[in-house]
């Protein structure tokens, strides 16, 4: 790996790569165009409300501080189950009060929900929904 | 029994008579397998087991960490009309591996052109209709391969779906009934299973590009380890091709400890198509199902 980095072919090569895994990840059961896939928008402090461990997505649900020292909902559309179980994840690895920061690509129409793009607990654990398969 | 209701009678009972006939003609009888047809089985390459289609397929280890790539989105759907590989007018390159695109005859290049130029996102997939085949075969989830005698069947985690394909040395039919992943009969060229299909229904969702009722997919499976097995893909079709059209090659990992995981994509769907061909999502209930 650092041979490749290091090679000048190796950051082209690791971007293809990327892009690749992108698009083949993007042409996705449904569309991704209710999102807006080129911004990111990160919700602090939000708290695990509601978890639907279901298909064809895992949707998570949390309250946001609103500003205005109350709170409003988010939800956020994940990977499926069969998905994540094989990359990491179980039903019980989010808990109803676990505290996250997301990150999600919003709804291009302004409803509280988007797609989630990654999540850091406070103990700095990363969450995915990508990733490398964890079970051989 | 007056005369009109026995000539009626008759002409019922000869209809049925036909009927019969007919669907007798179409449908292959197959034998109880004998002892020896379940031991031919164990001197066929191994197929059986678990698959998954690795980074090609958009899962497995390919798909990156974090940023927009880890996120969302079961099963890949490349492009049902109007998206996909953009067709090729004919003339236009050799049609090498699939790199340029399905060669089109002048008058399919036409009714090419004039598809809607629809979003290639905003797809029926957001309503749970699965890709067909070829497409199917190339999810980010695994595939299960079993063998019974004079069988091989599929079982395609992604929308539960199931191939049969049919090695007991029955013909292609030549008028198959139209069928989403059409009908697929199969043979084996050494330790190469060859699979043809034919006999699509007019919902492409696993073809690109238009195609005439003479369409084939060629599919064939090998493996070139022991866990490793790879699918080229050809289409042929006379009438909409100047040239077989080669979808390449996908490669498959077998994983010995995995079982097909339940995917019934209308449990919960929040995704949906609306009249206007676009997606969107329902919000409502949530922690519930969405209606």
């Amino acid at each position: 790996m650092k041979e490749l980095l290091r090679s000048k072919a190796g950051p082209a090569a690791i971007a293809l790569c990327l892009i690749v895994g992108f698009v083949s990840v993007a042409l996705a059961h449904h569309s991704f165009s209710p999102f807006n896939m080129t911004e990111s928008k990160v919700l602090l402090n939000a708290t695990v409300k509601k978890i639907e461990w279901t298909n064809p997505h895992t949707w998570f649900w949390f309250d946001v501080p609103d500003g205005k020292g109350g709170t409003e909902l988010w939800g956020a559309e994940g990977m499926s189950p069969n998905y994540l179980d094989r990359r990491g994840w179980s039903r019980n690895r989010l808990k109803l009060g676990d505290k996250l920061e997301l990150t999600i690509h919003p709804m291009k129409n302004g409803d509280k929900a988007g797609m989630w793009m990654t999540a850091k607990r406070p103990n700095g654990e990363v969450l995915v929904m990508g990733g490398t398969i964890t079970d051989p | 029994m007056k005369r009109g209701p026995r000539i009626l009678f008759g002409i019922l009972a000869c209809t049925i008579f036909l009927g019969c006939l007919t669907l007798a003609q179409q449908r292959t009888v197959r034998s109880a397998p004998a002892a020896a047809d379940w031991a031919a089985l164990a001197k066929l390459p191994d197929f059986t087991g678990v698959w998954e289609a690795g980074g090609g397929g958009g899962g497995g280890g390919a798909a990156p960490r974090g940023g927009a790539a880890g996120a969302a989105a079961p099963a890949t759907a490349a492009a049902p009309r109007g998206g996909g590989a953009a067709p090729a007018a004919a003339g236009r390159g050799g049609g090498g591996r699939g790199a340029t695109g399905p060669q089109l005859t002048p008058a399919y290049a036409a009714k090419a052109a004039a598809r809607t130029s629809a979003n290639a996102e905003d797809n029926a997939s957001a309503n749970c209709v699965p890709p067909g085949v070829p497409q199917i075969m190339g999810q980010p989830y695994p595939m299960e391969f079993l063998f019974t005698p004079g069988l091989v069947t599929i079982v395609i985690e992604a929308y539960t779906q199931v191939r049969h394909i049919y090695t007991d040395g029955r013909k292609l039919p030549d008028d198959p009934e139209p069928n989403f992943h059409g009908t697929s009969i199969g043979h084996w060229e050494g330790n190469t299973l060859v699979a043809e299909t034919v006999g699509f229904a007019d919902t492409p969702r696993g073809i690109t590009f238009p195609f005439s009722e003479k369409m084939k997919v060629v599919e064939r499976f090998q493996l070139t380890d022991p866990d490793t097995m790879t699918i080229e893909t050809t289409i042929v079709d006379p009438e909409a091709l100047t040239a077989p059209y080669s979808m390449g090659s996908r490669s498959l990992r077998r994983h010995r400890n995995w079982t097909i995981a339940e995917y019934v994509c209308q449990e919960n769907n929040r995704n949906f198509l609306d009249n206007n061909g676009k997606a969107g999502i329902i919000l409502a209930n949530p922690g519930g199902a969405p209606r």
